[in-house]
């Protein structure tokens, strides 16, 4: 597969979620064009692309984590009010904030240089006068900015005496259902203010009050309201906002953070998926510029759920004396494939959901081992879309109207679209990982599920007359890839090992064969 | 006003009864002549002359007025090539402690100041000036509005002002009453309906002011002179002043003085002489302190006030020309006290942006109280200076500064009196307790 949009998604290096990927730029051989101008960073000069500031050619280069900042973020207007990313320029009177200052051609940088780490000494102190010093009960620990950036610059030992800023009701005020605000903790950078007002465009959070008792509060009483929420709580520096459905359940420091795709809809967002014992705790975004930036949605968030809940389907299940029992696979495919040789007629429906590798399985493998002509055909059934063409944006962000993953890649693989969404042969195998909808059938429609199903999707079926359930893996549990809706191939690989009997389709595929 | 120490230019009629009025100024005073003059003049010509008369910017940082308009940008043009709006902006948002001039000159002489910015607004090619009004000031803001109204009926404001075609409309703005929004760039943002904070520069307002236009922001004062510039020429009026500051100044002298009042006056004076003009320290008492331009600048010492009130005199001496305040503390007063007032407005007033300005006004003004309840520590007077060093030249705009003047100068100067509240257990010692106090600490 040598698509020119095709991307691996992998861990960035770097920890933080919000690193840009701003590349190094380098002049043109042409000794006749001009070059680029170039700017002297700590000893060593830069190259730069006209226009960047003194934070961006350091992140170019991979050298921004020498310039600690609160308030800035590379998905967001610049604020300049944090001062803690200032450097000495030379020939400057003052020290110049690294996110808001254009680097200059001939520009001298120091960004350890005496001065700088004494503003920045002094800027932690100020920040942790008012901050409690609580950290073993506060769910940030771990991951928190002014814990990282105290321990590198913050002072030994602060002389401040006076009593700490306390607000009201600080540790209790519910933003919205999924996130809490400590004010107590908050250090005042307005990430989330500028969040709300220039990337959801809701104005769902705003600072009252001035100076010292500066508060944030929601713009009106219903609360935060955009579909974004989760991302406040990954980019605030300090354990002001938090995630409801992380808050206290885990500590960050074991966690395992491992890349992933968000299947939740057909933008396929890039995800780290944080476990702990292949227990999923959460989700979020890594950026990636072709298709998520720096965010993804709260459904997309929540969406590990789907997979942890108990009602997942995770043993191969065959029906025996009119009831569900769970047996081995061998057991299970040689029932199945029995039953399917005798019907006059098979179809297998692939659900959207499925990968671009289980796709071409279920289309040239399966078949095959059934033995007849067996009509392959795709179901996508979320939001009323039927093929690509039905998929349309949401918001100016990424929320999408087809919630399953893959729909261009099946689409691309040959298949086609069921006709009229409703089943016709004597026998279906439904292939779906939880996200595609289900088709239409008779009452007595005799039924193989293949893929990750839960009870409920089970039991809400209109039709009991399942023959077996081939359990298979969840996106965050297999390897493959999603074809998005602009068209780039995303390849993933498990982000967690799956602890129950569900197997790849690839596995399945490959026991069925040494059946027949 | 029984002295005069110089032909004023500002203040000849303030002790009128009607010299607000219309038909005074136009009566008595030359009143609209100098926009008569000015619309016949090309708006570069102007500049040009003020620049000549060395006028400085009169809201605090002296910032060559001429000058400033020069760097308005000719034709500016938006992203689609339309030609963009300017915009003059008046700050008459008088909020410094210890300052009231632009009061008396929007109370007493409203249409010098308006006939200034139209001049102004024509100087900058510009039709539309705003004026922002601090929140406090309604009786100014009810006298300006009724200026602007008898203006704009006797033809000097408006549509095709005195049938030259020119048209400018001046606008009233009421802030709501924060210090903060006397700084150009929070002033723009209030004046724009946002939360009054300093705008990270660049881009200065000449290039991005005003609802996102070009945009110039002057002082009351500033504009006040402009009509005399015109009138008498840049010569007579740099000849007012020294050499590199033309004209007078007003300074508003209060505190213990025998005539707290404005006072229009040449830079040639020492500070001594000012505070001699408003009737020297109250009687029977000494000086102890002196804030020479407003809260914010350091305070100097009573064997430090023989010197020169100009802007870089000033300077040398460790302080500011700021905006012509001038405060007098006599020796009735506790230094501590007084600057702890001083810190309490600023931790109250600082708009929260920057981290140190927002913790270091709070940190300090807590730390002064907590000396004046008999909690303080010698440690606490060197850590004084720390916090100033941390804050002094940090932030976006220069309210830091303003912190650390009082705090850093009082400690220095008058460090035995912090010294004598540390030991005696604070400004009201309960008795027997003061020493253990002292030496105990503050807990944390």
């Amino acid at each position: 597969m040598s698509n020119i949009n095709e991307y691996e998604i992998k861990k960035p290096k770097v920890d933080l979620n919000y690193s840009s990927q701003l590349k190094p730029v380098h002049s043109d051989p042409n000794p006749e064009a001009k070059p680029l101008p170039k700017v002297t960073i700590d000893g060593k000069a830069y190259e730069f692309k006209p226009g960047d500031t003194i934070m961006q050619v350091a992140e170019r280069y991979k050298i921004h984590e020498e310039i600690p900042r609160y308030c800035y973020h590379p998905g967001m207007p610049i604020a300049g009010t944090c001062r803690m990313c200032t450097v000495e320029v030379e020939k400057a009177p003052k020290l110049m904030t690294s996110c808001s200052t254009p680097a200059g051609d001939g520009m001298v940088v120091h960004t350890r240089s005496e001065k700088v780490m004494k503003s920045r000494t002094g800027v932690m102190e100020f920040l942790l006068t008012n901050h409690p010093l609580d950290c073993p009960v506060c769910d940030k620990a771990g991951e928190c900015e002014l814990q990282d950036y105290n321990f590198e610059y913050g002072p030994a030992k602060s002389n401040f005496k006076e009593e700490k800023r306390v607000y009201d009701n600080a540790t209790t005020k519910k933003l919205s259902p999924l996130v809490t605000l400590n004010m107590n903790r908050c250090v005042h950078c307005e990430r989330c203010v500028r969040f709300t007002d220039d990337i959801t465009k809701t104005n769902d959070l705003v600072m009252v009050n001035r100076g010292w008792h500066k508060e944030l509060e929601a713009t009106t009483e219903a609360g935060l309201t955009n579909e974004y929420q989760g991302n406040l709580t990954d980019f605030c520096p300090v354990g002001a906002l938090t995630w409801n459905d992380f808050r206290f359940q885990k500590r960050s420091w074991f966690l395992t953070r491992k890349a992933s795709i968000c299947d939740g809809c057909s933008k396929g967002c890039n995800i780290e998926v944080h476990s702990d014992a292949d227990v999923v705790y959460r989700y979020v975004p890594i950026f990636n510029e072709m298709v998520n930036g720096h965010w993804m949605c709260d459904s997309g968030r929540n969406s590990y759920v789907d997979f942890m809940n108990p009602y997942r389907v995770t043993t191969p299940m065959l029906k025996q004396n009119d009831s569900m029992h769970s047996v081995s696979i061998d057991a299970l495919l040689a029932s199945v494939n029995a039953q399917l040789k005798s019907a006059s007629s098979v179809q297998i429906v692939v659900g959207t959901d499925a990968t671009r590798e289980e796709a071409a399985l279920l289309k040239e493998k399966v078949p095959a081992l059934i033995g007849k002509t067996v009509a392959v055909s795709y179901f996508n059934g979320t939001n009323g879309v039927t093929s690509p063409a039905d998929d349309k944006k949401l918001d100016q962000l990424l929320k999408m109207k087809d919630l399953t993953p893959n729909t261009r890649g099946v689409a691309d693989e040959g298949l086609a679209p069921l006709a009229n969404g409703e089943l016709n042969a004597e026998v279906a195998i439904l292939f779906r990982n939880g996200r595609a909808g289900v088709p239409k059938m008779k009452a007595d429609q005799k039924l193989v599920l293949w893929g990750v199903w839960s009870q409920k999707d089970i039991q809400s079926l209109p039709s009991k007359n399942i023959l077996g359930v081939i359990a298979g893996l969840a996106t965050i549990e297999k390897e493959g890839s999603y074809k998005n809706v602009d068209g780039i191939v995303q390849k993933f690989h498990p982000a967690i090992i799956h602890r129950g009997g569900a197997l790849s389709a690839h596995q399945v595929v490959g026991l069925w064969k040494s059946l027949t | 006003m029984t002295h005069q120490y110089v032909e004023p230019v500002l203040t000849k009629f303030v002790n009128e009864p009607n010299s607000h009025t219309l038909d005074f100024y136009v009566k008595n005073d030359k009143g609209y002549e100098a926009l008569r003059k000015a619309l016949t003049m090309k708006p570069a010509e102007i500049v040009d002359e003020v620049k000549k008369s060395n006028l400085r910017g009169r809201g605090g940082a002296g910032f060559p007025t001429g000058m400033k308009w020069s760097f308005m940008p000719a034709k500016p043009v938006d992203v689609n090539g339309n030609p963009k709006p300017k915009y003059m902006v008046c700050n008459a948002d008088e909020g410094e402690p210890g300052t009231f001039k632009d009061r008396l000159i929007m109370t007493k002489v409203p249409h010098k100041m308006i006939e200034g910015m139209i001049i102004a607004c024509h100087a900058i090619e510009s039709n539309k000036g705003f004026i922002y009004i601090r929140g406090e000031f309604y009786k100014e803001t009810r006298i300006m509005q009724k200026a602007i109204d008898e203006a704009k009926a006797a033809g000097f404001l408006g549509k095709n002002i005195m049938g030259t075609g020119y048209d400018c409309d001046l606008i009233i703005y009421k802030g709501a009453g924060a210090y903060i929004c006397g700084e150009e760039t929070a002033l723009l943002n209030s004046l724009e309906g946002k939360r009054g904070e300093p705008r990270l520069k660049p881009p200065f307002p000449a290039q991005v002011g005003a609802y996102g236009m070009p945009s110039c922001v002057n002082n009351v004062e500033t504009f006040a002179a402009v009509p005399y510039i015109m009138n008498e020429g840049a010569e007579k009026y740099a000849s007012l002043g020294i050499e590199k500051a033309g004209g007078t100044r007003l300074y508003g002298v209060s505190g213990h003085v025998n005539k707290p009042g404005v006072y229009e006056l040449p830079m040639t004076m020492t500070l001594r002489e000012v505070i001699e003009v408003a009737g020297g320290v109250r009687t029977g008492h000494t000086i102890k302190a002196v804030i020479p331009g407003g809260a914010s600048c350091p305070m100097l010492r009573a064997d430090e006030i023989d010197v020169k009130m100009d802007y870089d005199s000033l300077a040398k001496a460790g302080t500011m020309s700021g905006s012509g305040g001038v405060i007098v503390l006599d020796e009735t007063v506790n230094i501590v006290e007084a600057v702890y007032v001083l810190l309490k407005f600023y931790e109250h007033e600082s708009c929260g942006q920057c981290s140190q300005c927002r913790e270091g006004s709070h940190w300090l003004a807590r730390m002064f109280k907590r000396i004046l309840d008999g909690g303080g520590t010698n440690d606490d007077l060197d850590y004084v200076a720390k916090i100033c060093s941390n804050m002094a030249g940090q932030t976006i705009c220069a309210f830091a500064d303003a912190v650390t003047g009082p705090a850093l100068s009082s400690v220095k100067k008058f460090r035995s009196e912090f010294e004598d509240l540390i030991r005696n257990g604070g400004l009201h010692p309960k008795k027997g307790e003061a020493h253990s106090h002292a030496k105990e600490g503050a807990h944390v």
